[in-house]
């Protein structure tokens, strides 16, 4: 007995490393069914804050060639606003009242600004995290968009902070999107590697389009409205089984150089969830009888 | 004894500080990080209990990974290093040295330091991307960022080593 004691106690030290050791391959495999695991990822408070002062430093030096962007962009958004304006009364040809209808239809989308405040590339699952929580309104399996583009969906939310998945995320990364104009639709994948680069998959062998064409988000999912751009196409290839085609896209989003993002919150979905959850619910019960 | 466990609180601040907030966004070539916070467990003394060297690294390990969203990741592969640390170590100074020991190119020459912390590096980075890709869906760029990152932490090592032995 008292061998055995001395044995233990003299060999203590790999028990220790034994439990460490286990416990830490627990919270690598099981992280992502973890729910609750917010505390072991950057969207805890003291992590947040942290990155926080970080990127508020960093943003300072990219300050200008963001106003440039953002200038740009406001530019190009108003020729096309007033472009379609123009279009739109000239159909109607009732201005004030269909034009106030419209508004109205802009008013459901309800954004939540926020910085990003942690941000990565270069791994197979990339995550960032924003400066908005739960006390913003933020909820895991929202949209978050830029400026110029999509950008991913929220996953975890702590009270001030949340963590996204963004396009560039290999295992957990699927958004639903279609071809601008001719309405093919999608599924948006990466595969690693290009930061500036991923792929639409399962387009149909009899969709027409062509290089260069835009790639934007087609309103099915639940997560983002229709519209928000992803990409233009730069390759055509065919899929592995050959029953569709595989598109090599740029991203019109720079992950490279993100900053200020919105979380896109629509009154809309939330109806639409309700009405597939019913329908799913009848299905089912179709089923059965 | 109670000073010795400050200054290292304070190092350990410090190392995952520059980790988190500096080294980790570095990705030179697309490839090697340096993974500077693992020089913070070469540099425990002989006498450091092996209980205390395992805690240490765990807790490390487990801050960094909450910063980086790599959950157990460096946690697993920094408390292997610091198991294996005092019995590696064990191996370049003899029995009678001095308890108070730190493993530094000053203590053990350049030679014996080389073979002490080159082969620590490397596996700590093994270790750490093969859990990080697990997949091994791209060899060729598991082979470049462990390779890469190594060279990287290594050369930070050296200068600071070089930078205290003057």
């Amino acid at each position: 007995m008292n061998n055995l004691w001395e044995f233990l106690q003299r060999h203590s030290h790999w028990f220790l490393f034994g439990v460490l050791e286990v416990l830490s391959l627990v919270l690598l495999f099981q992280y992502n069914s973890f729910q609750n695991s917010v505390w072991f990822s950057s969207a805890n408070t003291v992590a947040g804050t942290i990155y926080q002062w970080r990127s508020e430093v960093a943003s300072f030096f990219t300050l200008k060639q963001a106003n440039r962007d953002l200038t740009l962009r406001n530019y190009h958004l108003e020729r096309q606003l007033a472009h379609l304006r123009k279009l739109y009364t000239g159909l109607t040809r009732k201005p004030t009242s269909e034009e106030e209808k419209g508004m109205e239809f802009l008013h459901q989308y309800h954004v939540i600004p926020a910085k990003v405040v942690a941000n990565e590339l270069n791994r197979a699952d990339n995550l960032l995290t924003i400066d908005r929580g739960e006390a913003d309104g933020v909820k895991p399996g929202m949209g978050v968009a830029c400026g110029n583009g999509i950008v991913g969906v929220t996953y975890l939310t702590s009270k001030h902070y949340t963590v996204v998945i963004p396009v560039l995320n290999c295992h957990s990364s699927r958004i639903s999107c279609a071809i601008r104009g001719h309405g093919y639709f999608g599924v948006l994948r990466w595969y690693g590697e290009d930061a500036s680069h991923a792929y639409v998959e399962d387009i149909p062998r009899h969709a027409r389009f062509k290089r260069g064409d835009w790639v934007e988000t087609n309103g099915f999912s639940s997560i983002f409205p229709e519209g928000i751009a992803v990409g233009r196409v730069e390759q055509v290839y065919n899929s592995r089984d050959g029953l569709s085609y595989r598109l090599k896209i740029r991203l019109s989003t720079d992950f490279g150089n993100l900053r200020d993002v919105v979380v896109i919150n629509d009154k809309s979905i939330v109806d639409r969830m309700r009405v597939m959850q019913a329908a799913k619910d009848s299905l089912k019960l179709n089923v059965r009888e | 004894m109670t000073a010795d466990i400050f200054k290292r609180l304070g190092w350990f601040v410090v190392f995952l500080l520059v980790q988190v907030v500096m080294l980790r966004h570095v990705h030179l070539f697309g490839v090697a990080t340096p993974l500077l916070y693992v020089y913070f467990v070469l540099q425990f003394p002989r006498h450091l209990p092996k209980w205390g060297t395992l805690l240490w690294a765990f807790v490390l390990g487990l801050l960094v990974d909450i910063f980086s969203n790599t959950p157990g990741v460096a946690a697993a592969s920094l408390t292997l290093i610091a198991a294996l640390q005092p019995y590696y170590l064990g191996l370049f100074v003899s029995q009678d040295a001095p308890e108070d020991l730190r493993p530094a190119l000053k203590t053990l020459g350049t030679l014996k330091y080389s073979y002490y912390s080159v082969p620590l590096v490397l596996l700590y980075c093994l270790v750490f991307f093969s859990l990080e890709q697990f997949s091994f869906f791209h060899i060729f760029h598991w082979l470049m960022c462990v390779v890469g990152s190594a060279v990287v932490t290594l050369l930070l090592i050296y200068t600071f080593e070089l930078a205290k032995r003057k």
